[in-house]
């Protein structure tokens, strides 16, 4: 793993405008799905973007991969700004960067056969000329499906199965940086593992870069390598995993964490502290003023309506955990603070 | 029953190809939603009544001129019947036939000037098949492209589109196509100037250029509907982060999507726009002699109806058959593709 930055987003934001008639008036407004985020992905590294719905993970990752244009911000693809580039541009780009899609059963043209979806990658980017079959069974090896499974239909697949046709679709350009978006949300948990499993085995075969979506801390725990936690169009927790899961400092991140299952009750253990987290998400046409979490917070003083707080280094960052040196956390609140309850029983 | 034995069959193929475990080469390949459609279709009674029926005008249509000749010769004329030739000599003074059904008039002669009702009738069929599958393809190749960029491109297209859709679905059809046919007719010459061949061929393109423009809305819609939904579909999406060309994903991934909707509703056009050259040509808007048509044979007819039913009802039954099968057969084409059905 090197240290080159493959992606770098700084200050992306996308709006979404839309007119609304109030009465006689016709009211110009938007849905501020992405407000101002920033982020770096390194080569070979693996990202995940945790949030619950609606806070625009999934804007995010379809900016990054350019099917959408951002507002305003800058992304930047291996020293080349790809922001505002036009769809006969992004050609490289589209190589370069590919897409895992959520829904198995969306995500494949059913009226085509896998050979087909398999071999238009290959073909709109003149890759394996000439031997595109062979590729094509060689890319559905790679996913742990029968090559001889070519000529079929995708209504004849499982879930687990089409998503494995999706990730071959996704590599069969040979990307350097891949993006999941809830890539195992569809799937039956049993499934779940089966298709991380396969996920972490390509990274490290292929060195891939991933961007995780994802909408539980659970899901990304195992898979990378730093974790950015949005809450309504921002970032307000980000840094490596071990930072964000052993000592979270944002209280949404740490209302997050105390929201996934505790196998240790099942053993006897008594429970960890809960946070349970009242009302719901604000709406990203009129978010709250100073901290967008603060409607939601338990910590929240005239401060936090007033004035918005930075993501900034964590004050705690020069600390180290358990002896090792730390890296990088960044997080947003104006109160931050570690709750040894809620992190004392989550091992690493 | 042959469909249970081919099914048997299949099960038998499939048990063998799992005891035979993964080693043995698996040729099989999947079944299309298309090809499901034409699996059921085949299996269903009526759409092959149908079919056979729509087959049979087709073939009375092609085979016009050899059906003709297979009447005797006239002993009065001395010759064999054509669909344009006119004898007087066959009808009497009030222009009532002298005589009904002969070996050489197997559905007798016009009233007035004698014409072989039987040719009328077998030529009849051309210009009405002719009509409702052009007409039914060029709309459909209309609505379908219009429908596509509407709901694909979006925006300030799909806005000028679905306006032109409106206007052309708020303009009273057959008002504007009886008072617009004589209008351009005189485009191609002045009143007089043509021959009838000249005006009843202008006529036939004409009427389908106009079912054409008042037909192809309907479709546009359905399929702009379609596309605005399965353009936020993720495999659309897939595509375009792969970088497909949008000419591709219009035709490549999107339309292979449609085949269903447009092969209904092409089906369905068919026998409406057969319907519609009958009636404009009834009306005097259509087809003009000397070109032998249902609608004006009915419209001739219709007046000694009591006295000569004879010359009425070949093309009414002409008509109702034809049309009454295409339609059933449109019913089982929908059937067959909507997967809500099973048989």
């Amino acid at each position: 793993m090197s240290d080159k930055t493959l992606l770098e987003v700084t200050d992306l934001v996308r709006y979404f405008p839309f007119r609304e008639i109030q009465g006689l008036r016709m009211v110009k407004a938007s849905v501020r799905a992405v407000d101002g985020i920033s982020f770096s992905v390194q080569e070979g590294q693996t990202l995940g973007l945790v949030g619950e719905s609606g806070c625009g993970k999934s804007t995010t990752s379809r900016l990054v991969t350019r099917l959408d244009t951002p507002t305003s911000g800058k992304i930047v693809f291996e020293g080349r700004d790809i922001t505002t580039l036009k769809e006969s541009q992004l050609r490289d780009i589209r190589r370069d960067i590919q897409m895992i899609f959520q829904d198995p059963y969306s995500s494949l043209n059913p009226r085509h056969t896998i050979g087909s979806i398999l071999t238009t990658p290959l073909k709109v980017h003149g890759l394996h000329k000439g031997r595109e079959k062979q590729r094509v069974k060689e890319l559905l090896e790679l996913v742990g499906l029968n090559p001889e499974h070519i000529n079929r239909y995708p209504s004849e697949f499982s879930g687990g199965q089409r998503q494995r046709i999706g990730i071959a679709r996704a590599l069969a350009v040979e990307p350097k940086l891949i993006i999941a978006d809830e890539p195992v949300s569809a799937l039956d948990v049993s499934i779940q593992a089966q298709v991380m499993n396969l996920l972490a085995k390509l990274r490290d075969e292929l060195g891939l870069a991933f961007i995780f979506v994802a909408h539980d801390l659970g899901v990304v725990r195992h898979f990378c390598d730093q974790v950015a936690v949005m809450y309504l169009g921002k970032i307000v927790e980000y840094g490596d995993k071990r930072n964000i899961y052993e000592r979270p400092e944002h209280p949404y991140t740490q209302a997050l964490l105390s929201a996934a299952p505790d196998i240790n009750v099942a053993r006897g253990v008594p429970p960890r502290e809960r946070i349970r987290l009242v009302g719901d998400v604000p709406s990203p046409i009129d978010p709250p003023s100073g901290c967008r979490f603060r409607t939601r917070c338990w910590k929240a003083q005239e401060l936090c309506a007033t004035e918005e707080p930075p993501l900034v280094e964590s004050t705690n960052a020069h600390l180290p955990i358990q002896g090792r040196e730390n890296g990088l956390h960044l997080q947003a609140c104006h109160f931050p603070e570690i709750k040894p309850a809620l992190v004392a029983e989550v091992p690493a | 029953m042959p469909g249970a034995a081919a099914e048997t069959d299949e099960l038998a193929r499939e048990v063998a190809e799992a005891e035979s475990g993964p080693q043995l080469e698996d040729k099989r390949t999947g079944r299309s939603p298309g090809q499901i459609a034409w699996h059921r279709l085949k299996q269903d009674k009526v759409a092959i009544v149908c079919t056979m029926v729509v087959l049979f005008f087709v073939l009375v249509a092609i085979f016009a001129p050899l059906l003709t000749s297979l009447q005797a010769v006239d002993p009065v004329t001395g010759a064999k019947a054509d669909p344009g030739t006119i004898h007087t000599e066959l009808v009497d003074l009030n222009g009532f036939p002298k005589q009904g059904i002969t070996s050489a008039h197997w559905l007798g002669v016009e009233k007035g000037i004698g014409r072989d009702l039987f040719a009328r009738w077998v030529y009849g069929a051309r210009p009405s098949l002719v009509i409702g599958f052009v007409a039914a393809a060029l709309s459909t190749i209309i609505g379908v492209t219009m429908g596509l960029l509407a709901g694909y491109l979006g925006g300030v297209v799909d806005r000028i589109i679905s306006w032109v859709i409106d206007f052309f679905l708020s303009l009273p059809f057959l008002l504007i196509v009886i008072a617009a046919t004589p209008i351009i007719e005189l485009r191609f010459g002045a009143r007089g100037t043509l021959t009838a061949e000249q005006t009843s061929n202008i006529r036939f393109w004409l009427i389908i250029a106009l079912l054409v423009l008042f037909g192809w809305m309907g479709l546009a819609r359905l399929v702009r509907g379609e596309v605005v939904s399965l353009r936020e579909r993720e495999f659309v999406q897939a595509a375009r982060a792969i970088g497909v060309p949008t000419r591709h994903i219009l035709f490549k991934e999107i339309l292979p999507n449609l085949v269903g909707p447009i092969i209904v509703s092409a089906s369905i056009a068919v026998p409406a726009y057969i319907t519609a050259e009958a009636t404009l040509s009834f009306l005097g808007a259509g087809l003009v002699e000397p070109t032998a048509s249902w609608g004006r044979t009915i419209a001739d007819a219709q007046n000694s109806f009591q006295s000569y039913p004879l010359w009425l009802w070949p093309p009414v039954i002409g008509i109702s058959a034809l049309v009454l099968a295409l339609s059933l057969l449109g019913d089982s084409i929908r059937d067959a593709f909507d997967p809500t059905t099973r048989r």
